[in-house]
């Protein structure tokens, strides 16, 4: 843990922060609004104090509730991955600023993000579906889109929200879809 | 049919008086700019702007095919006589939704659904998962554990990057020094078989270390092959670098400068050939590497020439990790102490490995219940496939193949 980058990120980024900067292992975490997204990686990137080079993934997530993007990062001025999540953007109609303008590379992991969970990222000039056909409808990779085979996460048990309490009481899915088809 | 539409030029409306050596037939009309039909209307700028095919142009669909390893590809491309204008990758040949089936498969599970990814270096996509995995369980890895991980990984990219030598002298058309890095090849698979009880997917990394101690047949395999490797790699050393044909199709070819490799979001060794020396075992430093000594190859070139030779040097580093952890390795058991049910604690993790190709990553999320709730991969290949785009337009055709092998994708990566 970089206990120097908390306090550089707090002082830099401060009221853009959303929570907490969060510390655990050899990660540091932030999280944004999606609309702040392009000038935080851009200081991110550019400023010399902070120099976050490498953009080591680009990932979409969807809690359940609403849909995330997550940003890894790496600099030679820390020990720590950085990982900045953009947090909130509505799982009806996710949008979110490209960073193509930094990392040209990033094209294709927004390619695969919007392929995946159908968030549109504003500005990419090359947003289509990447590994499903061209005429594919669904978003694979939502909570909502379940596999045919699977019996823990059928529609029975429904969308199933990012860190729900665990109980003994919702311990075993599958169970709990029975139970209901029983009653 | 009559030609109807603007852009149709009615090249076959020949009069039925006209023979074959009328002029009027063979005369090239001026076209100008037209519309080639695409699969698809264009959605996208750069679409729309790849599809409009200019005079002299033509589109060829090439593939999907299996081009040597490197899975099916298929890739459009726009030729003007023998030289590519523009390209588009199509990918999704090989997709098989691992992330999605990895979300529904408990821990333990999904290293299984991991292994094919890359198939050629099958360990380098554990090692980040379980990795990631200890992150959120915050467990301790053994250090014999984690010295024969490092020792198996070693191993595993020495195979990787044989055979990468092979496929690339092989794309060229140099069907010989396949024949001599599948000998090199073969001894590591037969020794990891015998360590791992797997040729290619060895599923053999487990969360809190890996799954059997080293054997036997293993360490003498290894013991017989140690004593001569130095020697058998400067042997298949000289079946390419010293050919000239070999050398210059590749020198200068494909060439690119670290700033825009970075921006591509390369890593590994395509990266370090541009002679910026990230290497995550240095970089951000996990197992046990801080402990060993070794160099980080760079060249300075950034071509596909200096990418292949990078790999010779990795080979050789590789060499000497194998030599210290055999001395330094330490006694003790080999798999922490773990129940089998594991239910991490809500929260994420994201691990990363210096892969043979660069960059393995993975990106965990954990809701409490025994699947993850969100296992995200991330490859190298699928980025430095990307980059075709910035490298190719303006080579002839047959350099393409040329580059691809430089860069070296294994298309199960980038395609999950």
């Amino acid at each position: 843990m970089d206990r120097p980058l908390k306090r550089r990120l707090e002082s830099r980024f401060g009221e853009r922060l959303v929570g907490p900067v969060r510390q655990r292992h050899d990660e540091t975490e932030i999280r944004i609004g999606p609309g702040d997204v392009p000038e935080v990686l851009r200081a991110l990137h550019d400023e010399p104090d902070l120099r976050f080079l490498v953009l080591a993934d680009v990932a979409g997530v969807d809690t359940g509730t609403t849909m995330e993007i997550v940003y890894q990062l790496w600099s030679d001025t820390t020990t720590d991955w950085l990982r900045v999540i953009a947090v909130g953007l509505p799982r009806e109609d996710p949008r979110v600023p490209s960073i193509t303008f930094l990392w040209k590379g990033a094209e294709w992991l927004e390619r695969e993000a919007y392929d995946m969970f159908g968030i549109v990222f504003e500005g990419n000039r090359d947003l289509r579906r990447i590994f499903m056909p061209p005429d594919y409808k669904s978003y694979p990779l939502r909570k909502d889109f379940f596999l045919p085979d699977d019996a823990s996460r059928s529609p029975g048990a429904g969308v199933r929200p990012m860190e729900r309490p665990f109980s003994p009481s919702n311990a075993t899915p599958a169970a709990t879809v029975r139970r209901s088809k029983a009653g | 049919m009559t030609a109807t539409r603007p852009g149709d030029r009615g090249a076959f409306d020949i009069p039925a008086h006209a023979s074959t050596d009328d002029p009027r037939v063979t005369l090239e009309e001026q076209v100008g700019v037209y519309e080639a039909v695409p699969p698809f209307p264009p959605r996208t700028e750069r679409e729309s702007e790849f599809y409009t095919v200019r005079d002299g142009e033509l589109l060829v669909n090439v593939g999907p095919h299996h081009p040597s390893t490197h899975g099916v590809m298929r890739v459009v491309m726009k030729i003007n006589g023998e030289q590519v204008v523009d390209l588009d990758p199509v990918l999704g040949y090989l997709h098989r939704g691992v992330e999605k089936l990895c979300e529904n498969a408990d821990y333990h599970q999904t290293i299984t659904q991991l292994d094919p990814l890359e198939y050629v270096s099958s360990l380098f996509c554990e090692w980040p998962a379980v990795m990631a995995y200890e992150k959120l369980l915050d467990v301790t890895v053994p250090r014999r554990a984690e010295y024969i991980r490092v020792l198996s990984g070693e191993l595993n990219r020495i195979s990787s990057h044989a055979l990468a030598m092979g496929f690339h002298a092989l794309d060229l058309g140099g069907l010989t020094p396949i024949l001599y890095s599948f000998i090199e090849r073969d001894e590591m698979v037969e020794m990891l078989a015998a360590l791992t009880g797997q040729r290619m997917l060895f599923n053999f990394f487990r969360i809190g270390g890996v799954n059997g101690d080293l054997n036997h047949e293993f360490m003498s395999r290894l013991g017989d092959w140690m004593s001569r490797a130095t020697q058998q790699v400067e042997a298949n050393i000289g079946l390419l670098n010293e050919n000239e044909l070999f050398v210059r199709r590749n020198r200068g070819l494909g060439v690119i400068d670290s700033e825009t490799a970075l921006r591509l979001c390369w890593t590994g060794p395509n990266l370090r050939a541009t002679g910026l020396p990230f290497d995550i075992r240095r970089a951000h430093p996990y197992s046990v590497y801080p402990e060993l000594d070794f160099d980080i190859p760079t060249r300075r070139e950034g071509d596909s020439l200096a990418r292949y030779l990078l790999r010779i040097d990795e080979i050789k580093q590789s060499l000497r990790i194998i030599d210290q952890c055999l001395h330094q390795m330490p006694d003790g058991p080999v798999l922490a102490t773990l129940p089998r049910l594991l239910r991490p604690r809500p929260g994420r993790a994201f691990a990363a490995v210096e892969g043979p190709r660069g960059e393995y990553a993975v990106y965990a999320m954990s809701d409490g219940t025994d699947q993850p709730f969100r296992l995200r991969i991330h490859d190298p290949s699928f980025l430095h496939l990307a980059s075709f785009t910035h490298l190719v337009p303006g080579n002839l055709l047959a350099d393409w193949m040329t580059i691809n092998a430089s860069l070296d994708p294994i298309m199960g990566g980038v395609d999950k």
